[in-house]
C-alpha cells in the first residue's frame, strides 16, 4: 500500500469539522466519520471502485466520539487503511476506540475546559470590561485548545495507528481537565462575587444575593427549574398586581 | 414592539442559522454559546453591552447543562440570537429583561426538541447507508451534507419565530408592567448570582472549595478596587 500524501493530514483536519454535520440516533456520527475519512479511503483504493464503495459502506457504521478527539480514530484509521489491515480488525479497531475518547473528550472538554473559560469571560465582563473583550476572551481561549486538540489528534492517529491507545493515554489530559477545574473553581468564585457587588444595592439587597449564592451552592446543578420557577412567579406576581389595581401604562 | 429593518433581520436570521450549526452540526467554536450569540445579536442591533448582559445571564443558567453522549438538553444558540436581538432593541429595563429571560428559557426546550427532530429525520434519510455493503462517496457526502442543510435552515426558523414571540412578549410586558423596575432588578440580579454559586458545583472536589472560597475573596478585593 502506498504511504500517505501530507496532504491528507490537512483534508482530514478540515474535514473534521463537519464531523457530526449529520448526527443520528442510529449510526451516531458514524456517517460524518466516513464523511471525514473519504479522502484517505480514494488515495488507498484508488480506481478500484468496487472497494472503495465497500469501504465507505464499512465506516458509515455506528460510530461516536468526542468531535474534537475524533481526528485520532481517522487519523488513526487512515493509517490502517494504508497498510492494507483486514477490515474485521478496523472494524474492531474503531469499537474499541470510541468509547475512551468519548470519555476522555467529554471529561476534558465539556465537564472542565468549557466550563472554566466560560467563567473566565464571565468574570471578564463582571470586572467591567466591554463585551467584545469578554466575547474574544472565552473564543480565542476556548478555541485554542479545541484546535490544537483535532489537529494533535489527527497527527498522532497518522503516526501511532493501532498504538493510538497508548498515545492517547500518555498525553496528558487528564490532569489538564484536573488544572481547568481549579481554574474554574476559583473562577467562579471571583464571578460570584463581582455578581453581588455589582449591582450596588444597599445592604439588605446585598445580603439578599449573599443568601441567593448560598441557595446556588447547596442546589448545584437543579439550579435551573429553580431560578425559572422564581422568575416565572415574580413575572406573574408584577400581572397579577397590575391586573388587581386596574392599572397599565 | 420592536423594529428591525431587512437588513437586520437577514442578518440576525443568518447568524441564526449559523449558530445553530455551530451547536453540533459544524465547528463548535462555541459561538452558540449564549454569551457569544446574544452579544453579537445585540451587535447587529446595535446595542452590543445589552445583549451581553442578557448572554451573560443565559450563559450562567446554561453551564450546568452538558450534552455528554446522546442525552436531550435544551439548545441555548437560536434562543440566545432571538432574546440578545429583542433585548438590545427596546430600553434596557430589568422588567424587560426580566420578560426576555424567561422566553428564552422557554424557547431553549423548544428548540432542543428541534434538534432530536432533526436528529430522527437525519437517521431516516441515512437509513439507507445502513442498508447496503457499497455506497458511493458522493452519495454519502450528499446525504451528510442534507443534513448541514437542514440544521442551518432550522437555526433560521428559530430565530424568526423567536424574535417575533419575544418581541410580542415584551409588547405586553411594555403596556402591562406596573410592579416598578426594583423586584425585577432584584430578581434578575438574584438569578445571576444563584446560577454562577451553582455551576461552581460542577468543577467538583473540596480542595476545589478552597479555591472557590479564594476566588470569593479576590473578587471582593476586585469590585472594592473598582
Amino acid at each position: 500500500m502506498s504511504d500517505l500524501p501530507r496532504s491528507l493530514r490537512r483534508r482530514l483536519l478540515l474535514r473534521s469539522f463537519l464531523i457530526q454535520g449529520s448526527w443520528n440516533y442510529r449510526t451516531l456520527i458514524g456517517t460524518g466519520f466516513a464523511f471525514v475519512v473519504i479522502p484517505a479511503l480514494r488515495h488507498v483504493y484508488g480506481n478500484d471502485e468496487v472497494e472503495l464503495r465497500r469501504a465507505v459502506a464499512r465506516h458509515a457504521e455506528l460510530f461516536n466520539s468526542h468531535p474534537y478527539l475524533a481526528t485520532v480514530a481517522a487519523g488513526a484509521v487512515a493509517k490502517l487503511e494504508s497498510d492494507g489491515t483486514a477490515p474485521e480488525l478496523v472494524g474492531r479497531f474503531k469499537t474499541a476506540l470510541r468509547g475512551s475518547l468519548g470519555t476522555v473528550g467529554d471529561r476534558l472538554v465539556w465537564l472542565s475546559w468549557r466550563p472554566a473559560v466560560a467563567m473566565l469571560a464571565i468574570a471578564v465582563l463582571l470586572a467591567g470590561a466591554p463585551w467584545w473583550a469578554g466575547v474574544c476572551t472565552f473564543l480565542i481561549v476556548y478555541n485554542g485548545l479545541h484546535l490544537w486538540l483535532r489537529d494533535w489528534g489527527v497527527r498522532t492517529g497518522l503516526a501511532a495507528g493501532l498504538n493510538v491507545a497508548r498515545a492517547v493515554r500518555d498525553m496528558p489530559l487528564q490532569q489538564w481537565g484536573e488544572r481547568a477545574r481549579d481554574a474554574g473553581a476559583l473562577l467562579a468564585g471571583v464571578a460570584v462575587a463581582l455578581a453581588v457587588l455589582r449591582p450596588g444595592l444597599p445592604l439588605p439587597g446585598t445580603l439578599s444575593l449573599v443568601g441567593a449564592a448560598a441557595v446556588g451552592i447547596v442546589l448545584g446543578h437543579r439550579i435551573r427549574a429553580v431560578v425559572w420557577a422564581v422568575l416565572f412567579a415574580g413575572w406573574l406576581a408584577g400581572f397579577l398586581l397590575a391586573s388587581a389595581t386596574g392599572t397599565h401604562s | 414592539m420592536i423594529g428591525l429593518g431587512s437588513g437586520t433581520a437577514a442578518l440576525l436570521l443568518l447568524l441564526g442559522g449559523l449558530v445553530a450549526l455551530d451547536g453540533t452540526s459544524t465547528g463548535q467554536f462555541m459561538i452558540s454559546r449564549p454569551l457569544i450569540a446574544a452579544s453579537l445579536a445585540g451587535w447587529i442591533v446595535g446595542a452590543p453591552m445589552q445583549g451581553a448582559w442578557i448572554g451573560l445571564l443565559l450563559e450562567a443558567l446554561h453551564l450546568s447543562v452538558l450534552p455528554v453522549g446522546a442525552a436531550r438538553y435544551p439548545e441555548a444558540g437560536p434562543a440566545a440570537v432571538a432574546a440578545g436581538a429583542v433585548y438590545a432593541s427596546g430600553p434596557p429595563a430589568p422588567s424587560v429583561l426580566l420578560t426576555v429571560v424567561l422566553f428564552a428559557l422557554g424557547w431553549e426546550w423548544v428548540s432542543g426538541y428541534s434538534v432530536r427532530l432533526l436528529r430522527n429525520v437525519n437517521g431516516r434519510f441515512l437509513a439507507v447507508a445502513e442498508s447496503v455493503t457499497e455506497l458511493e462517496p458522493a452519495r454519502l457526502v450528499r446525504l451528510h451534507l442534507a443534513g448541514i442543510v437542514l440544521d442551518f435552515t432550522r437555526g433560521l426558523l428559530l430565530v424568526g419565530a423567536g424574535i417575533g414571540i419575544a418581541a410580542l412578549a415584551v409588547g405586553i410586558a411594555l403596556d402591562f408592567w406596573t410592579a416598578g423596575e426594583r423586584i425585577p432588578q432584584l430578581l434578575i440580579a438574584g438569578a445571576l448570582v444563584t446560577a454562577l454559586a451553582g455551576a461552581s458545583g460542577l468543577f467538583g472536589g473540596r480542595r476545589r472549595r478552597a479555591l472557590f472560597v479564594l476566588g470569593v475573596a479576590a473578587g471582593l478585593a476586585l469590585g472594592g478596587l473598582a
